[in-house]
Formats: structure tokens, sequence, C-alpha cells
């Protein structure tokens, strides 16, 4: 039933070019009653940010139930959830872009609709790191690394704004986009010269 | 896979791509000012040092760049002479690459194309890239007990070709001290070809009229290709064994197997060029694949060159003995090939036509008998230096414009690769009986009556 609902809303939105106004014109649109409405969610707001966090649920099934994914390694695995993501992402384009000009203001750290998602983005993103320091793919930094997955929470709102604004026959240039960017971040997150001049400083610094 | 994780260091974003270049601009622009500095003191200094300086900061900053930057400036380079021989023989061999893809994209590719991930659409997929093709990678895969090679290429090539040139205009331009219109017709014709071969629809419809036109030539070996899996960034194919060059080297092949392959070779050659008009203009040692039965294999039709009907009318008549000795007809020649113009003087035209004639016929050498050993390094080291010979000529250095038909270039570089390639083989080949050069002179002899 909820994702009827999401299903609902979305296609209002797109139909009216606008959200419902109050929870009771949305359930007397779909013949239900208001108190029907809250058996599912507290209110339009709540509704909204549950969207991409079942998306992502769902993107997140189709990743770890596909073939390759237990032979990927941490990087790949990122890699594989960025582009399912936005690949499912497609047939809800136009819903995407009105969220997206509707809050995305450049002042804003990022819109009230996209807080369920970064908890359950953190949640499933932080295994995996877990995993990658275990296999020394990642290094372990003390004090940082428990800040790697917002670093990654940070690159996945720059793809999902790239591809809303992505122009590029079938969305090719999100797929470069993906690749560099998750790439760059990963191999920041692996063991780098960084690491050695910052030990080297650190030297310097107590030997004064 | 060594050759793709090297492939790290590369700079591959635009910003980086055009730094190198600044930089090398900023060079250049420091060995102009040593050059005139250096001319105060002593007037009687040649521009030589200088395009020796000049020639090994390009070489530098362009070896380290790769990309399509360089097949351009590569291919520039070599018609005019720009860069000392040794460093264009280098640059022959360079390649395109990309980075190399990861499995999740390669993953996302398919599923985009053919709605299915590798893993659905065949047997088996093998994640682990087998070798590096020139914009993309090709990978191993199994159908029904059929061995696939499927290459997939890199999103958003096409867009950074053309990105790329926009960045390698303006230091051509200064490079070869040619205008901007002069050298348009150059740099369209090496952009329509790199954007060509990002396109494997038009590659596998090609591959397999060329096939096809091709199949009765002895010792040729072709691939099937599969149309249903590929689109216009998969191409697949049945996997082709054998070794490429070197390795084929490395087995110690007989002589008879090594002339067998040769005159395939030649033969594949000779058929596309008089027969199809369209030739795979891309004669680099990754595109053949070589197996120790004496078989030639042929793969990657990405370049393909289509030769115009007066193109081809001219520019192979320079071959024919009795045509280059009249002087009337090699003017027209020279005159349709663009390599000179009304607006030059006589004795400018005289003096590159000379050159001209001198040069072709060294290069035609092989056409002149049945039979030409190509393994003969002497005739090789003879073109170098010809060529080397050519690009000291004053009237050719000081001349503004561009010289030769834009459908030169690759041509031209056609035959210096299966020159090359011969001579690495050490084949000695009929050259055959060639009835092309009749139908030529017909066309010649009879038209200038």
């Amino acid at each position: 039933m909820k994702t009827q609902l999401i299903q609902s809303y979305i296609q209002y939105t797109l139909e009216h070019n606008s959200q419902p106004q109050s929870v009771y014109l949305f359930a007397k649109h779909l013949g239900m009653t208001e108190l029907d409405f809250y058996n599912y969610f507290s209110s339009l707001a709540s509704l909204e940010s549950e969207i991409y966090q079942v998306w992502f649920e769902e993107c997140m099934q189709k990743c770890t139930q596909s073939e390759p994914w237990n032979t990927y390694s941490s990087r790949e695995k990122v890699l594989a959830i960025f582009y399912t993501f936005i690949e499912d992402l497609k047939p809800n384009r136009s819903f995407v872009q009105y969220l997206k000009t509707r809050d995305w203001k450049p002042s804003l750290q990022w819109p009230a609709y996209l807080k369920g998602l970064h908890q359950v983005f953190l949640a499933h993103i932080q295994p995996i790191l877990t995993t990658g320091i275990a296999s020394n793919e990642i290094q372990e930094r003390k004090f940082i690394d428990s800040k790697y997955a917002e670093g990654l929470w940070l690159n996945f709102l720059f793809v999902l704004k790239f591809w809303t604004d992505d122009t590029s026959p079938s969305f090719e240039k999100t797929d470069a986009a993906i690749e560099k960017s998750v790439n760059l971040a990963m191999d920041l997150l692996g063991k780098s010269p960084l690491d050695a001049a910052l030990d080297f400083g650190k030297f310097l610094f107590q030997n004064k | 896979m060594e050759t793709l994780s090297e492939q790290n260091s590369i700079p591959s974003t635009k910003v980086q791509r055009a730094m190198r270049f600044v930089k090398t601009g900023a060079q250049i622009g420091g060995n102009y000012i040593k050059h005139y500095s250096k001319k105060i003191v002593d007037p009687s200094l040649s521009k030589d040092e200088l395009h020796e300086n000049n020639a090994n900061d390009v070489y530098n900053a362009l070896s380290e760049l790769k990309g399509s930057a360089l097949k351009v400036a590569q291919m520039l380079s070599m018609e005019k002479n720009i860069l000392p021989k040794q460093y264009t023989n280098k640059f022959q061999m360079a390649q395109y690459s990309a980075p190399p893809l990861s499995g999740p994209l390669i993953v996302q590719t398919f599923v985009k194309t053919f709605g299915k991930t590798p893993q659905d659409l065949f047997d088996s997929f093998d994640m682990k890239a087998a070798n590096a093709a020139s914009i993309g990678q090709v990978h191993q895969a199994s159908l029904n007990g059929q061995l696939l090679a499927v290459k997939i290429q890199y999103p958003g090539v096409a867009e950074s070709i053309k990105s790329d040139l926009k960045i390698v205009k303006p230091i051509a331009f200064r490079l070869l001290d040619m205008n901007e219109n002069e050298l348009e017709k150059y740099i369209q014709e090496v952009e329509t070809k790199l954007l060509e071969e990002t396109d494997y629809e038009l590659e596998l419809n090609r591959s397999i009229e060329i096939t096809q036109a091709c199949k009765n030539i002895p010792n040729l070996v072709f691939t099937n290709y599969h149309k249903a899996f590929s689109s216009k960034r998969v191409l697949t194919m049945d996997w082709l064994s054998g070794f490429h060059l070197d390795k084929f080297l490395s087995t110690n092949p007989s002589q008879a197997i090594k002339n067998q392959i040769g005159q395939a070779m030649w033969d594949f050659y000779n058929t596309q060029v008089h027969e199809l008009k369209a030739v795979h203009a891309d004669p680099h040692p990754g595109n053949f694949i070589m197996q120790t039965d004496g078989q030639l294999g042929v793969i990657d039709f990405g370049c393909v060159k289509e030769i115009p009907e007066d193109f081809y009318l001219n520019y192979f008549a320079l071959l024919i003995p009795e045509i280059v000795q009249d002087n009337s007809i090699i003017r027209k020649i020279m005159l349709q090939q663009e390599i000179i113009t009304d607006n030059d003087s006589a004795e400018v035209q005289q003096v590159i036509t000379d050159a001209f004639v001198k040069m072709t016929t060294l290069l035609r050498k092989p056409f002149d008998d049945a039979e030409f050993d190509f393994g003969n390094d002497a005739y090789i080291n003879q073109i170098y230096a010809m060529a080397e010979e050519v690009s000291k000529i004053e009237e050719l250095k000081k001349s503004k414009v561009g010289r030769g038909s834009q459908h030169a270039l690759y041509i031209n570089r056609t035959y210096f690769g299966l020159y090359s390639l011969l001579n690495l083989l050490n084949a000695q080949i009929h050259t055959g009986t060639q009835s092309w050069k009749s139908r030529l002179k017909d066309y010649h002899f009879i038209s200038n009556n």
C-alpha cells in the first residue's frame, strides 16, 4: 500500500505540476479518508522523504542479488550501487527534476526530501567500507574514517545532480561522471601519498 | 593487463590535458625566444635547431598525453614531416587509449543497451579485460560453446574527442605555421574518422561488407559478427585465436609461413584499394591476428577510408612510370592532388614536382616488379632518408598552404603502416599482375588526348 501511495503521489504531482496541497485533498483524490492515509504516513512531507528511501532499498536488493556482487571489491560495489540507482531512477526522471527545481537551492545542505535517503545510504555503505578496511583496500585513518560514508554521500549527491542536468544521449556523461568520481573517491580512501605526507609532517612537528 | 594499469597515470581530465598543452605552448614559446636571442649573437644560425627543440618538447608532451589529441598531432606531423623521423616512427605505433572500464560500468552498459547483464546474456563472461582496444576494451565471453570477443566502449568518447580537438587546434596552427583555413580540411578529415571509430554500428556494417568482398583471398580469415549482441557501444564477434605480430615472430615461424601471411596482407589491401575503393586504414600490429599455420586474421574495422573516384584515379597513377614521365599529365595530377597550386610560381611548382616524383619513384618500387622483398631494411631506410630530405626543401618549409589532398592523409598512413608491417614480418611478396595499372593508363592517356 505504501508503494501505491507513493506512486499516486508522484502521478498527482506530475499531472498537476504541483504536489497535493493537503493530506485532505490528496486522500479525497484517491477516494480514501484522511484517517486511512495516516495509517501509512504522518504527513505529505514524510511521504516525500520516504520515496528515495524506498527506491534505494530496491536498488540495494537488486545489487546484492546480482551475480557478480560477491566477487566485487568495495570500489566496484559502490560503483554498482551508483549505476543501478541512477539507471532505475530513469522512469521517474520528470519527478526527480520537479523536486530538484522546487527544493534544490545552492545555500542548503541538501533538500529535506533526501533526509530519509541519507540515513539508508549511510546504513548500506558503511558495511561495504568496513569490509574494504578489513581487506586493506581502504586505508584506516583515525578520526577521519568514520566520515568516509559521508564523503561518498556528497559524491552521491553530486552524481544525482549531474544526472538531472545531463542532456547527453542515453545519459552517457552521467556514466562517465560516476566512473570518474567514484574512482577518485575510492583512490582517496585507499592508501595514498597523502598518508606518507601526513606521517612526514607529524614527524617534523614532533622533532622540531 | 599491464598496459591497462599503466593508464592510471595518464592525464585524463580535460583540465589536465589542457594544462599539458599550455605547458607545451609555453615551452615552444621559450624555444623561439632562445632561438632569436641566439640569432642576435650568431646570425648564421639556421632554424633547424629550433625545429629540433620544438619537436622534442612536442613529442614529450604528446607521449604523456595519449588520447585522440595524440592521434591528431601524430597524423598532422607525419604529413608535414614536422617531427624527426624517429619520432613519427614511434607515433605510428601509438594508440588511442582510454582508461579501463570498471566491472559495474560494463554491467551498466549492457543493461542500458540490451536490458540484461552480460551474465544473463552469455553462458560465461570474463569481467577481466583480455585486451585494450583503441577506445574501449575486449572481454572474452562464451555462448553455446562458441568463444566470443566482446568489445566495449568507454562512455562519452565521442564527446572527449571533440573537446580534445578543440584543444589541439591552436597549437597545431602554431606548430605547422599554417593558417586556420588551410589546416581545417585536415583536421576535419581526422575528426570525421575518429568519430566514425566511436560508432560500433557503423563498424559492424563495414566489417560485414569488407569481409564479404575479401572472403576469396587465400589464407585470410575473418570473424563472425553478432548483430544481436552489438550496438553503438558494444561489438560482439567470434573469438579469433592466434598471436599479434611480436608474439607470432617469437614462435619462430618459417620463411614460407611469413611470406604466406605477408602475401595475404598484401592481397587484402590490394583488393580493398583497387576493387572496393574503401580501405582498412589502420594497419597497426594490434589489428592483425597471425596463426602459426600461416593464416592471417583481420579485426577492428573502426577506421575505414573510402577512396573518392577522382582521388583514386590520380593518386594511384603516380605509381605508373609511363604516367610520371609525361610532363603534362604529372602536372595535372599534382594540381588535382593539391600538391601544387596555381598560386605557386613556376619554379616552386617545378621544385615541388621534382621532389615528389623522386619520392614516388622510391615508394612505388614494390609495384615495379612482380615480386618484392620487404624484409630489405635498406629500402625502408631509404624511404626515411628520402622523407628527411623532402622535409628540408625550403620551398615546402616556407609554404603556408597545406600541400596534398586531405584524402591522402589516411591513404599515406595505410601504406606506411603496410610497408612497416611487411618489413617487420620480413616477407617476400608477389606484388602480382596489376590489372588496375592498365585501367589507370587508359584513363590518363585517353582523356589526355
